[in-house]
C-alpha cells in the first residue's frame, strides 16, 4: 500500500481539459486517486510544470535491427559512457545505445511509455529479451506486416477476413502490440534487387500492390478492433517526389474509427519531398499539411531531423541501399525470412548539406502548419532523424520563431529558396507541446483507457516533473531556458514510484509490455489452416510451435483483448 | 628546461595493467605532482605509488618538457595521450596505446612498443627503435578515420593491420609489416622497408610503398605497365591502382615483387 502525494503541481493534463493549474495529485498503489490519507511520501513540485509521463508512438530502441547498429557502429560506443552508480549499470553509446542508456535517457527527459517501431514477427523473442532490460518504460511492439507472403496471398485473394485472421493470430503469437507496414511490397521485392516504386506496382509473384496491401490491413486493423491503428511507413521514402505518394495514401484512407485515426502516418518528413531528383528537391510540407488538415482519419508524426551524427535503421531494404550509394559508408542489410527484411547505415546530418538542411526545415513545417496538434505527433524516428535525446531542442525550435530564424541563418544559403520555413510564425505554447509529447500519443497508440498520456483519476501514476516555471520564462525568447527545463526532470514518477530524479536513476525499475490479443473464433483460427501450415513447414526455418512467444519472455505485461469480428 | 625521470617501480604482479594517460608532457608544468591520479587495475594510485620520480630544472610551456621512463613499462598504457609538444623518452618497452591522439612533440621508444602505437594521432613524431605490434597508427574500432598526421618511424618489425584506414601522415618501418598494412586506408603513406602481406585492401586514396614482397595482393588491384622509380634508392618498382571494390579508387600499392593469392 504505498501513497504519495505531489504538491504545488503546475499541472497540464490536455486529455482532461486541464491547462496550467496548481493542483495537488494523490497516488495510491500506482493510480491516481482523489485523495490520499498518508502524507508522508510527499513530493513538492514548488508550481514547476507536471505533465502526464512521456509517451513515444515511434521510436527505434530494442529489437535485433537496433542490436545490428551496435555491432556494425563499435565508434558509437565512445561517446555518451556513463559510471554505475547505485541502481544505474554503465552505460555507453550516443545514436544506438546500450538497452540501460536508452530507459535511464527517456527516464530523464520524463518519458514513461515507448513503442518500438519495428519488430519483425520472427525476431520478436529478441525485442522482447530486451524489453525486460528497458526497465523505466511500458513498452509496446509494432509488429511488421509489410511482405508477409500470408498476408499478400489473402490479398491477392480479395479475402480481407483471412487477412484479419492471419494479422490476429501472428500479434497474438508474437506479443505485438499494432501492425506495423514498412514500405509495403517494397522489401518483398527487394529479395529480388528491385523497389515497389510508388503504390501501384505489383509486387513479383504475389500480383498485388502496396496500395492493396495497405488497404487491407487498416481494414483488418479495424475488424480486429485493435487500440491502435494501422501503423504505415510509406513507400518511396526520401525520394525526391514522393510527396504524391503521400497525398495518394492520404486520399485513399477511408474514416472507419470514431475514436482515434484510422491511418497512422510515421516520420512525414521523409515522405514530404518535391522535385525530381537531388539538384531540385525541396519541401512539399504546405501539400501534406493541407492534406492532414482535411483527414481528420489521419495521424502522423514529425519524424523531425536534427543535424549531427546518428545510425538509420528501418525495415525498408531498399531505401537504405539508396542511402548506403549516397554516403558510401558501412551499410547492413537483412532478409527475414517470408515477412520482410532492413537495412542499417551511420549517417551525418550536416548544416553545410543543402538536402539536409531542407530536410530539418520540412520536419518543422510539418508541424507548424498542421493546424489540430492531435494530428501531430513530437518524434525523430530515433534514431533515424535524431536521437532522442534531442527532443528539448525540438521543442524549443517549435516554441520560438527566434531560435528557427537563428537556426535557419546558419543553414546551406540556398536553403530559404526551397522552403517556406522563415515565413511561418507559428509559436506554440505548453499545451500544445504536452499534447504534442504525451496526450496525442497515447490518444493515437489507444491506451488512454489503459491509463497512459493523462492524470485523471484512475489513470497510472506515470507523473514527469520539469525544473520550468512557465511563468517565469518566455519560451519565444529564452529557448535556452526551455531546452535546460526539459532535458533533465526533477522528479520522473512511474506508476507511484519515483524513478528517476534530476537524472539519477533511483530505481532498477519494473516496467510492462502491453499486447493485444483478438479473440478469433476456431473457424477463423489461422494456425489450423492447413494451408497456412504447409507453407510454413515448406519455407521457415522455424517450426510453428517454436514459432510463438513464451510469456516467459514478457514478466510483467498487459494484455488487451479485443472484441473482433471474426 | 624541465627533465623528468620515472622509474617504474616493481610491483608483485608485473601484468596488472596501468592507464596513465596523465603521463605527458602538459601534466609536468605543474610542479605539484602529488594531485596526479592514476588507474592501477581497479584502484586508483597517486603517481609516486607507481614511479619513482625525479625532475630536474623548470619550463613554461609543455614544449621544455622532457619525460624519461624507466624500468619495466611494457604494461604502462596511453602514455602521450593528447601530447602537444615536448618529448619523451621511454628506455626500454611500452604499453598499448602509445601517443594516442597526439598532435606534436616527440616519443622515442627504445624498446618495442604494443598494440596501438599513434592511435588516430594527428601530428608529432615517434620513433620507435624495436617492434611495433598490431594496429599501429590505426584508428580505434569502428572509427573510419585513424592516423591524420605526423610521422610514426619503426625500425623493427610492425605487426598486422598497419596503419588501418590511415588518412593522412606517414609511417616508415624498416622491418617486415603483418598481414593486412593499409587496410580501408584514405590517404597518407606507408612505407615498409622488407615484406608484408595482402596489402592496402580496400583502400581508397594512399600510397602503399613494399621494398620487399609483397604476399597475396588481393584480385582487385590492377596491374599498371611498366616499373616504376619513387626515388633515387628505390627504383623498378611494380604499380598497382586500387582497390577497385570501390568506385574509382586513387590508392597505389608499389611493390619491389609480389606474388598473387594461389
Amino acid at each position: 500500500m504505498s501513497e504519495l502525494l505531489v504538491k504545488n503541481a503546475f499541472v497540464i493534463d490536455p486529455l482532461n481539459n486541464i491547462n496550467g493549474e496548481i493542483m495537488d495529485i494523490a497516488v495510491k498503489d500506482g493510480k491516481i486517486v482523489e485523495s490520499v490519507k498518508d502524507t508522508s511520501n510527499t513530493i513538492d513540485a514548488k508550481g514547476n510544470l507536471t505533465l502526464p509521463g512521456g509517451v513515444d508512438s515511434h521510436t527505434h530502441i530494442c529489437g535485433t535491427k537496433v542490436n545490428f547498429g551496435r555491432y556494425m557502429s563499435p565508434e558509437d560506443m565512445r561517446a555518451g559512457r556513463g559510471r554505475a552508480q547505485k541502481y544505474m549499470y554503465p552505460v555507453s553509446g550516443y545514436s544506438v545505445p546500450t538497452v540501460y542508456a536508452n530507459t535511464y535517457r527517456y527516464s530523464s527527459l520524463g518519458y514513461t511509455t515507448v513503442l518500438e517501431g519495428a519488430m519483425a514477427p520472427l525476431e520478436a523473442r529478441h525485442t522482447h529479451e530486451e524489453f525486460s532490460y528497458n526497465t523505466l518504460q511500458d513498452t509496446m511492439a509494432n509488429t511488421l506486416f509489410d511482405g508477409n507472403w500470408a498476408v499478400m496471398e489473402a490479398v491477392a485473394e480479395n479475402d480481407l477476413k483471412k487477412v484479419a485472421a492471419i494479422v490476429g493470430w501472428t500479434l497474438a503469437a508474437v506479443k505485438g502490440f499494432a501492425v506495423k507496414i514498412t514500405n509495403p511490397g517494397g522489401t518483398e521485392m527487394w529479395g529480388w534487387g528491385k523497389d515497389v516504386g510508388c503504390m501501384h506496382t505489383k509486387v513479383d509473384h504475389f500480383g498485388v500492390t502496396a496500395a492493396e496491401i495497405t488497404d487491407y490491413l487498416i481494414r483488418a486493423n479495424e475488424l480486429l478492433n485493435l487500440p491502435h491503428s494501422a501503423h504505415l511507413h510509406n513507400n518511396n521514402l526520401g525520394k525526391p517526389g514522393n510527396y504524391k505518394c503521400t497525398l495518394e495514401r492520404m486520399q485513399r484512407t477511408p474514416d472507419l474509427n470514431d475514436k482515434r485515426q484510422t491511418l497512422y502516418m510515421t516520420h512525414v518528413q521523409f515522405h514530404s519531398y518535391g522535385g525530381s531528383k537531388w539538384a531540385d528537391f525541396c519541401s512539399k510540407a504546405d501539400d501534406v499539411a493541407w492534406m492532414i488538415n482535411r483527414k481528420p482519419q489521419i495521424a502522423i508524426d514529425m519524424g523531425q531531423v536534427m543535424f549531427g551524427k546518428t545510425t538509420t535503421m528501418t525495415a525498408d531494404g531498399p531505401m537504405e541501399f539508396n542511402l548506403y550509394r549516397l554516403y558510401n559508408n558501412k551499410w547492413s542489410n537483412h532478409d527475414v525470412e517470408l515477412e520482410t527484411g532492413s537495412g542499417i547505415i551511420p549517417v551525418l546530418y550536416s548544416k553545410k548539406n543543402l538536402v539536409n538542411s531542407i530536410m530539418w526545415s520540412i520536419g518543422l513545417e510539418l508541424a507548424l502548419m498542421t493546424k489540430n496538434p492531435w494530428q501531430c505527433m513530437l518524434a525523430t524516428d530515433n534514431p533515424n532523424g535524431a536521437p532522442f535525446v534531442k527532443y528539448p531542442e525540438v521543442i524549443a525550435l517549435l516554441m520560438s520563431s527566434k531560435y528557427r530564424d537563428e537556426e535557419f541563418s546558419t543553414l546551406q544559403k540556398d536553403t530559404e529558396k526551397r522552403v517556406i520555413l522563415p515565413s511561418l510564425d507559428r509559436e506554440m505554447d505548453w499545451n500544445e507541446i504536452a499534447i504534442m509529447t504525451r496526450a496525442a500519443q497515447a490518444k493515437a497508440l489507444g491506451i488512454v483507457d489503459l491509463g497512459k498520456g493523462h492524470l485523471g483519476v484512475g489513470a497510472d501514476a506515470d507523473i514527469a516533473i520539469y525544473p520550468v516555471k512557465t511563468g517565469d520564462i518566455d519560451p519565444t525568447q529564452e529557448y535556452e531556458k526551455v531546452i535546460e527545463g526539459l532535458s533533465v526532470t526533477t522528479h520522473t514518477i512511474k506508476r507511484g514510484r519515483t524513478v528517476s530524479k534530476d537524472g539519477n536513476c533511483l530505481v532498477f525499475g519494473d516496467n510492462a509490455t502491453i499486447w493485444v490479443k483478438p479473440k478469433i473464433s476456431e473457424n477463423y483460427d489461422i494456425s489450423k489452416d492447413p494451408e497456412f501450415i504447409k507453407r510454413f513447414e515448406r519455407y521457415y526455418t522455424v517450426n510453428m510451435a517454436n514459432y510463438p512467444v513464451e510469456e516467459e519472455y514478457i514478466n510483467r505485461n498487459i494484455c488487451i483483448e479485443t472484441e473482433t469480428e471474426l | 628546461m624541465k627533465t623528468v625521470r620515472l622509474k617504474r617501480k616493481d610491483i608483485k604482479n608485473p601484468y596488472l595493467p596501468v592507464e596513465a594517460e596523465k603521463i605527458t608532457t602538459e601534466t609536468f608544468l605543474n610542479n605539484d605532482i602529488s594531485e596526479i591520479r592514476i588507474w592501477s587495475g581497479n584502484q586508483e594510485k597517486i603517481l609516486e605509488d607507481l614511479f619513482t620520480v625525479d625532475t630536474e630544472g623548470e619550463a613554461d610551456t609543455a614544449e621544455d618538457v622532457h619525460i624519461i621512463l624507466s624500468g619495466d613499462c611494457s604494461k604502462v598504457k596511453r602514455v602521450g595521450e593528447y601530447m602537444t609538444a615536448g618529448r619523451i623518452t621511454v628506455e626500454g618497452d611500452i604499453g598499448m596505446h602509445c601517443g594516442n591522439f597526439m598532435s606534436g612533440g616527440l616519443i622515442e621508444i627504445k624498446g618495442n612498443a604494443d598494440s596501438w602505437l599513434g592511435r588516430e594521432m594527428r601530428g608529432g613524431e615517434i620513433i620507435c627503435r624495436g617492434n611495433a605490434a598490431l594496429y599501429c597508427g590505426s584508428g580505434y574500432r569502428g572509427e573510419k578515420k585513424g592516423m591524420r598526421g605526423g610521422l610514426i618511424h619503426i625500425e623493427g618489425d610492425a605487426g598486422d593491420f598497419l596503419g588501418e584506414t590511415l588518412w593522412g601522415g606517414k609511417i616508415i618501418v624498416d622491418g617486415n609489416a603483418g598481414n593486412m598494412p593499409g587496410a580501408e586506408m584514405q590517404g597518407g603513406e606507408i612505407i615498409i622497408g622488407k615484406d608484408a602481406e595482402i596489402p592496402g585492401a580496400n583502400m581508397k586514396d594512399g600510397v602503399c610503398i613494399i621494398c620487399g614482397t609483397a604476399f597475396d595482393i588481393l584480385p582487385t588491384f590492377m596491374l599498371e605497365d611498366g616499373k616504376k622509380n619513387i626515388d633515387d634508392f628505390k627504383t623498378g618498382f611494380f604499380e598497382f591502382s586500387g582497390d577497385h571494390a570501390n568506385r574509382k579508387p586513387k590508392g597505389r600499392i608499389y611493390a619491389k615483387d609480389y606474388r598473387i593469392h594461389q
